[in-house]
């Protein structure tokens, strides 16, 4: 008999992972719309800001294969040029919101006490001001950039983060394996670090598949307030809300932008639901 | 008598992705009225699928009654529709559940829930149905049946909550009663009481009980015929009282050689007059409960241990006993501080551990480890068997990246776990299996004093058997002191030099185990030994 297979969680994990149809197939066409994303500059067949008002909003043809605007623009260009702003958004803040809300849940779970009481009351605070007002000040003070969008963006996300990890934590921390980590000399951070974030990394990982849509359409309703992009500039968020104006007369213009968001979506949900399967050995089939 | 149940070559399959298993193959027995029969086996052996699937209770898929007849009162249970079977349920045949701290809905009071029971089978007022709770809570031995009945589930002790469950099994008066390990849960005293309750009411009124239980002492205890399943089959079935004697089936004969009897055959050598291991001086630890809000908050001090006295001595096995809520876990822990004391002295090679800073006791915890109770939530998992027993040693600097993979196996060996396991996660193994990769964790520092907490009041009888073997052999090799906690007095007898037994938060009587077992001197400690159940 030999030794079976396998050296690390990590190591299980991609191997489970790639056992996984549905989630190799999301991975596949995620890496497909970030290339895509990359090389927009190079191979988009338009500049986003061309215009062609003579020929208006046209429905899709051989020039334009998903068809153009009202004012006549490539809406391929646009979607691919958009997938650029929305992409690094949905990512970028949602690390953001990860790395923050991880750190602050798993630190006040562990620790718990009056140190719990504090950092939970500080999210409670933040959770208490009005989004759509704090966004607006911050316009005002510092203007719009793509850095503050991220910073706003990020501000409000890790605070959900935060409760559902602490809650995990504080569940997790009665187990008996964390006694015994103590009982073992781990100093508290060593505990936090391999013992509770990997056995809350189920919920951690679905809630961020959660996030990163919610970000994307967060961005659109940012950018309408003049925060982040700005036109001739398009992201899927201001695409599909432009598209719902038209969406009688000129239907592609809303079909295509929700279609690439949707695939992005479901590639985005198979690929963290078999994450979290290949992340939980409990759920092996071999 | 006349025959109540009859179940004729009952088989139960379930679908798994590995295909089919066979869950229960081929059962047969009788059951008259007034009569109770035991199903004894160890777990995953089908005799609560057995139990189950008479009512319908098995999930189908995954599990299917392949063939058999389950004839009661003449009517083939296994042939009836849902609307059928629900007329039966609770009304003719009724259940108690193992756990009763889960089997009571917590928001609902008792009243309500005794009265379900009769509204699903009965018309009744509301006047008819409170009188009719009342007099079930006070058949089961209810004290103030009358206002207790109001209360909600949480309010209520453990037994008390068995108690609970079994007036509702019997509100409808049904005419067998399936008991699915009912005092597992219990601790020994609350056990004999639930027993002899169930005895009681069973002479009363003429009722068929089917008893399952992994627990041969308490099978025998109140059955007349038992019945010994092993991994779905029918080992043995016969009357309770010769198949003790007359039993020629191995593995009747592994179960019977499981129940622990008597002391310890090889003491440990321990020298009582050299110095103790452990030095424990007026220790006591309590608990904070905090009320009030954040800004006022108002501490109360529950004391659950007080003015603990007590020496360890190198190489002995120590035994704690004691009911739930007695104190022990609570003392185990103190010991080693994974809980903070208020005040005392644990002095362990001259240094008093309840006053060590936090570096300190870093490295000392190098040498006291703990076993726990129950293995499958004391390994993380997420780490494979090595990274769990890898992880002390590296960190302790006991090994290196060379040679750890070696000291992991060397430990596999030691606890008898086979080295091909390395690379598997906890839940692939069974709970005994479990419980040795513990062992082997809390052994492989070398630590010098072991905490075992009930650490094998979670396992079947012949596993538990092989951990205790496994321990003792263990203290012998590696020269452990074991500060062993209990609440089964046979098991503390098997295994342990000297007893402690605890009470409320106090040392109530110690002394050497044989002397302990054979003269009480306290009252409570006559109380223990009188409520394990014997054959």
């Amino acid at each position: 008999m030999q030794i079976e297979k396998g050296t690390s969680l990590t190591q299980d994990a991609i191997r489970r992972l790639r056992q996984n149809r549905m989630a190799m197939s999301g991975l596949w066409i995620l890496v497909f719309i970030i290339i895509i994303a990359l090389l927009t500059p190079w191979i988009a067949p338009y500049s986003y800001e061309e215009q062609n008002l003579a020929l208006g909003a046209s429905a899709p043809s051989f020039e334009h294969w998903l068809g153009t605007d009202t004012l006549g623009r490539d809406q391929l260009t646009r979607i691919m040029y958009g997938s650029r702003v929305s992409l690094m958004v949905g990512f970028v803040a949602t690390s953001v919101a990860l790395t923050i809300g991880v750190l602050w849940g798993a630190i006040a779970g562990f620790l718990g006490g009056r140190v719990d009481a504090v950092m939970m009351r500080i999210v409670d605070a933040l959770y208490a001001l009005p989004f759509t007002i704090f966004i607006v000040l911050l316009t005002v003070i510092f203007g719009s950039s793509m850095l503050l969008l991220f910073l706003a963006i990020g501000a409000v996300e890790w605070l959900t983060m935060a409760r559902i990890v602490r809650g995990q934590v504080l569940n997790v921390k009665q187990q008996e394996f964390i006694e015994a980590s103590v009982s073992i000399g781990l100093s508290p951070w060593q505990i936090i670090s391999r013992h509770i974030v990997p056995n809350v990394l189920g919920p951690i990982i679905v809630y961020s598949t959660l996030t990163i849509p919610s970000v994307i359409l967060l961005e659109s309703f940012l950018s309408f307030l003049g925060l982040g992009v700005q036109p001739p500039a398009s992201s899927w968020g201001s695409l599909i809300s432009g598209g719902v104006e038209t969406m009688e007369e000129y239907p592609w213009l809303l079909i295509f932008p929700g279609l690439t968001l949707t695939i992005t979506l479901f590639s985005l949900n198979f690929l963290g639901d078999g994450l979290r399967d290949a992340l939980d050995p409990r759920s092996a089939r071999d | 008598m006349s025959l109540l149940l009859s179940i004729k070559n009952l088989r139960v399959l379930f679908n798994t992705r590995q295909g089919q298993t066979v869950a229960v193959d081929d059962l047969s027995f009788d059951l008259n009225q007034g009569d109770t029969l035991a199903i004894v086996g160890e777990s995953g052996s089908g005799k609560s699928v057995a139990c189950y699937s008479l009512l319908g209770l098995i999930p189908t898929p995954p599990g299917k009654i392949e063939s058999g007849t389950a004839l009661f009162n003449g009517e083939d249970l296994l042939q009836m529709d849902e609307a059928q079977l629900r007329k039966i349920r609770g009304n003719k045949i009724s259940m108690i559940f193992q756990d009763p701290m889960t089997s009571l809905n917590p928001y609902m009071t008792v009243l309500d829930q005794l009265v379900e029971v009769l509204k699903q089978h009965h018309q009744i007022n509301k006047k008819d149905a409170r009188e009719k709770a009342v007099a079930a809570l006070m058949d089961v031995g209810i004290e103030d049946a009358e206002n207790r009945i109001d209360d909600y589930p949480h309010q209520f002790s453990g037994g008390m909550r068995q108690r609970v469950m079994i007036a509702m099994a019997l509100m409808a008066e049904p005419q067998l009663l399936i008991a699915d390990e009912p005092t597992t849960a219990l601790d020994v005293t609350v056990q004999a009481q639930i027993l002899k309750l169930i005895k009681d009411i069973q002479i009363k009124r003429q009722l068929a009980v089917i008893f399952i239980t992994h627990d041969l002492a308490v099978a025998a205890q109140v059955s007349n015929q038992i019945l010994v399943m092993e991994k779905g089959r029918q080992v043995e079935y016969g009357d309770t009282g010769t198949l003790f004697t007359e039993s020629t089936q191995p593995y009747t004969q592994k179960l019977l050689s499981s129940v622990l009897r008597g002391g310890k055959v090889f003491p440990s050598f321990v020298d009582k007059n050299s110095k103790p291991l452990v030095e424990i001086h007026n220790l006591q630890t309590s608990f904070g409960i905090s009320t009030g809000s954040f800004f006022q908050t108002k501490k109360l001090r529950k004391t659950v241990l007080e003015n603990i006295n007590l020496n360890i001595y190198s190489g002995e096995i120590l035994g704690l006993v004691g009911e739930s809520g007695s104190g022990k876990s609570t003392l185990g822990r103190s010991v080693i501080r994974l809980l903070e004391s208020d005040k005392g002295e644990v002095i362990f090679e001259g240094r008093n551990l309840v006053e060590l800073d936090y570096g300190q006791l870093k490295s000392a915890r190098r040498d006291f480890q703990m076993i726990f109770q129950d293995p499958y939530a004391s390994l993380d998992p997420r780490m494979t068997v090595f990274d769990t027993l890898a992880e002390p040693l590296l960190h302790h600097h006991l090994a290196n990246k060379n040679n750890i993979e070696e000291q992991v196996n060397q430990l596999l060996d030691d606890v008898g776990l086979d080295r091909r396991f390395l690379r598997r996660y906890p839940h692939e193994f069974s709970g005994g299996q479990r419980q040795r990769i513990a062992i082997a964790r809390a052994i492989s520092v070398k630590p010098k004093l072991i905490i075992a907490d009930e650490p094998v009041s979670a396992l079947d009888v012949t596993i538990r058997a092989q951990i205790l073997q496994l321990l003792l052999e263990l203290t012998q090799k590696h020269q452990l002191t074991l500060l062993f906690i209990s609440h089964d007095m046979s098991v503390i007898r098997y295994i342990c030099d000297r007893v402690i037994v605890m009470k409320d938060g106090h040392l109530i009587e110690q002394g050497e185990t044989e002397e302990i077992f054979n003269n009480p001197k306290e009252l409570y400690t006559q109380q223990l030994l009188d409520s394990v159940p014997r054959f």
